[in-house]
């Protein structure tokens, strides 16, 4: 009785639609990681261009220059994190730091002194400039809509959901089916090895970053101005960190990172749903953040045990050849 | 290069990262100044900057604010903590983050023993705060042993903790623990005989906690530098490799520099909630974690000069409320001006080819001391 009530289409409708933002951010994670930058700023950097993405669409009044604005800054924060970790080298954690200083409060900062300069008032928030119209449209795919669960699961969402899983399958082309896929992961395996061969190591993590800047600056978007009507703080709540794990837990990989992406989501929604039937939320909310650890500790124990049984076969066909 | 270059570079180097910086909040004040021309502006800036940069330490007369100054040194008391806390676990190269929850959660704590333990005074805020420490050294137990069983990140998994950390407090603020008969939500008032008395009575709460973390400062800098474990530490930050095959116990070492950097935060959060607070009332992160990051990077990880670098903070951090207070320029300024410093400070090629230049300078003195030296032994010889 009480799964019929949580486990509805709708439910999974909302799942997807949680998912997206964490897998655009997992995605970024995931190719930082195969180039070998591990980068936690992406938090900051869904934050920054989340402001960024929602005050473009309000003043151009179109949600695309909104996105697009809101993928270069993500873009250029990265950029910005590159010079300091490979050119400067700051370690690329403390990088990752710093920039969610700025994201948590450097950006309540620049929305404080922004709105105030526009509108002659003080806005600790861009929830009040974001309207209808400036959302990020929705999409009803033709003849799907119209299959009874299925079509009220996958059919009317946000234009970017579709986008985030498609570029699932375009960041596995892009690692192993285009030269820059290979020269990424051979920076990533071994930047030694990549260099002799004459690949430019810093140009390639540079692009790395980049291409994770982009994707989370998609996802600050998603965040801004679908997921909420415009910009409050530390509304990320840590989704660029969730997606760190989510990387870990799908081995980096795109597809298992979706899959991981997809557990958070899950986790989520149905937080949601049990607050909704009554339960303080405070006790929900956590859930989300507990799954993270226990998934990376469920994988941490089946890549152990996968060493293990590797290790142990081939000692067995050792001890065969022998004889 | 000899140890007076080096120490000249560190300063140059810290000096010119804490301009830079300046430098940045300067173009945003700039920004943020209201006023139809140039030179209005830039007398907006001014002021602003005077706020920011002297308002902590002199009033408008120019006497010294003791009243300024000692909120300064209470405000030190928390990121003192968490400063020492990421000195010791950083040393270790293990970048736990979870001095943020860590100080939470020690602070709600030793409020709950302060309101329910019936203990008189004296004892109560003792074991009050180490009650806040021990428990904060427990939960770092989780991404430490986590971390070398399984290998799983202790970043990400201190990260996590400080969310569910967060929001559990939350709830049992919420649900259980909350004075109802109080418009805002907060927890019944501390027993009297559990606050920790001030040090000076000007309503700057600077309470003896501050003594109290001066001390830890000493403790964790002589444990750091003196005693086998603090090596064992900060050999395994230096090379973990080595260190195993040198015979530390590379695993116990990793988790000792986590339970304790967990029981400084938990401490520090202890102190802070009750040298300041009469009741418990945080209901999200205090971001005195991060700021301690900042400190223990300024410090360069060593414990001596982490009340130093957690001045320069708080003084900033002053300055910044001031100036919000006198100007329109918003008070979060601090984090931008603390996140370009971080940066600057960090990085290990900033102005490296200074640092190659003095490097050359002290060799070719070096090497001309040694020919001079040579030559008056050729003469002495014929």
């Amino acid at each position: 009785m009480l799964l019929k009530m949580i486990f509805t289409s709708d439910f999974f409708f909302s799942v997807l639609r949680i998912t997206a933002p964490i897998l655009l951010a997992t995605l970024a994670a995931v190719i930082g990681e195969k180039a070998g930058v591990s980068n936690i700023g992406l938090e900051g950097i869904m934050m920054i261009s989340a402001l960024f993405g929602s005050l473009t669409a309000y003043w151009s009044g179109s949600w695309a220059v909104g996105v697009l604005v809101a993928l270069l800054f993500g873009i250029l924060v990265s950029l910005m994190m590159g010079f300091f970790a490979f050119n400067l080298k700051t370690d690329i954690i403390l990088t990752g730091i710093a920039v969610n200083m700025i994201g948590s409060g450097g950006t309540l900062f620049l929305v404080k002194v922004i709105t105030n300069s526009t509108e002659g008032k003080a806005l600790a928030s861009t929830t009040s400039l974001i309207t209808k119209s400036l959302q990020i449209p929705s999409w009803n795919i033709p003849l799907i809509k119209n299959i009874p669960v299925v079509g009220d699961i996958l059919s009317g969402h946000c234009i970017l959901t579709y986008i985030a899983f498609l570029l699932v399958f375009l960041t596995w082309v892009l690692l192993y089916r285009t030269p820059l896929g290979l020269n990424i992961r051979s920076v990533g395996e071994n930047p030694n090895a990549a260099a002799s061969v004459g690949v430019s190591v810093l140009k390639i993590k540079y692009i790395a970053i980049a291409i994770g800047g982009a994707l989370s600056g998609l996802g600050g978007a998603f965040m801004s101005m679908y997921y909420a009507m415009g910009w409050s703080q530390d509304m990320v709540a840590g989704r660029g960190f969730i997606a760190l794990a989510a990387q870990a837990m799908g081995a980096g990989e795109p597809l298992g990172a979706m899959l991981s992406a997809l557990v958070f989501g899950f986790a989520q929604a149905l937080g949601i749903k049990v607050s909704a039937t009554g339960v303080d939320s405070n006790l929900v909310s956590p859930i989300p953040y507990l799954v993270t650890i226990l998934g990376l500790v469920v994988f941490a124990l089946v890549v152990r045990r996968r060493i293990r049984r590797q290790h142990s076969s081939a000692a067995l066909q050792e001890t065969a050849s022998d004889k | 290069m000899n140890k007076r270059r080096s120490l000249i570079f560190s300063i140059v180097r810290g000096l010119a990262a804490i301009l830079i910086a300046l430098a940045v909040a300067t173009l945003l004040i700039y920004i943020c100044a209201e006023g139809d021309t140039a030179a209005d502006k830039g007398a907006q800036t001014l002021s602003a900057l005077h706020q920011l940069l002297v308002g902590p330490a002199f009033r408008s007369n120019g006497a010294l604010s003791t009243k300024n100054l000692c909120d300064i040194l209470a405000a030190m008391i928390p990121i003192t903590f968490t400063g020492l806390a990421t000195c010791v676990m950083f040393s270790a190269n293990q970048f736990n983050l979870g001095a943020e929850g860590g100080i939470m959660l020690g602070a709600f704590t030793s409020a709950l023993c302060a309101i329910y333990l019936p203990l008189p005074g004296g004892i109560l805020p003792l074991v009050s705060v180490l009650a806040g420490a021990a428990i904060v050294a427990a939960m770092m137990l989780i991404p430490a042993v986590l971390k070398t069983r399984l290998g799983v990140s202790e970043m990400v998994c201190s990260l996590m903790l400080n969310y569910v950390v967060m929001y559990i407090i939350k709830y049992l603020l919420n649900s259980h623990l909350a004075d109802k008969s109080k418009g805002q939500i907060q927890t019944y008032e501390f027993q009297s005989q559990s606050l920790i008395p001030q040090m000076v009575n000007n309503g700057s709460k600077l309470s003896w906690g501050f003594a109290i973390a001066l001390a830890f400062v000493v403790l964790t800098a002589l444990f750091m530098y003196r005693t086998r474990w603090g090596y064992a530490i900060r050999m395994i930050g230096i090379n973990k490799d080595f260190a195993m095959y040198s015979g530390i116990k590379v695993g116990g070492v990793i988790v000792l520099s986590q339970v304790l950097g967990g029981m400084l935060a938990g401490m520090g959060g202890g102190l802070e909630m009750l040298g300041r607070y009469n009741t418990y009332s945080w209901s999200a992160l205090p971001g005195y974690g991060w700021t301690g990051i900042t400190v223990a990077i300024l410090a360069g990880n060593n414990p001596i000069f982490v009340p130093l670098a957690a001045f320069f903070m708080a003084y900033l951090d002053k300055g910044c409320s001031l100036m919000s207070t006198y100007s329109n320029v918003p008070s979060q300024l601090i984090d931008i001006i603390q996140a370009v410093i971080f940066l600057f400070f960090a990085a290990e090629q900033f102005l490296s080819h200074y640092r190659q230049k003095l490097v050359v300078k002290s060799t070719q003195e070096e090497m001309k001391l040694k020919e001079a030296a040579a030559s008056a032994a050729e003469g002495s010889a014929k």
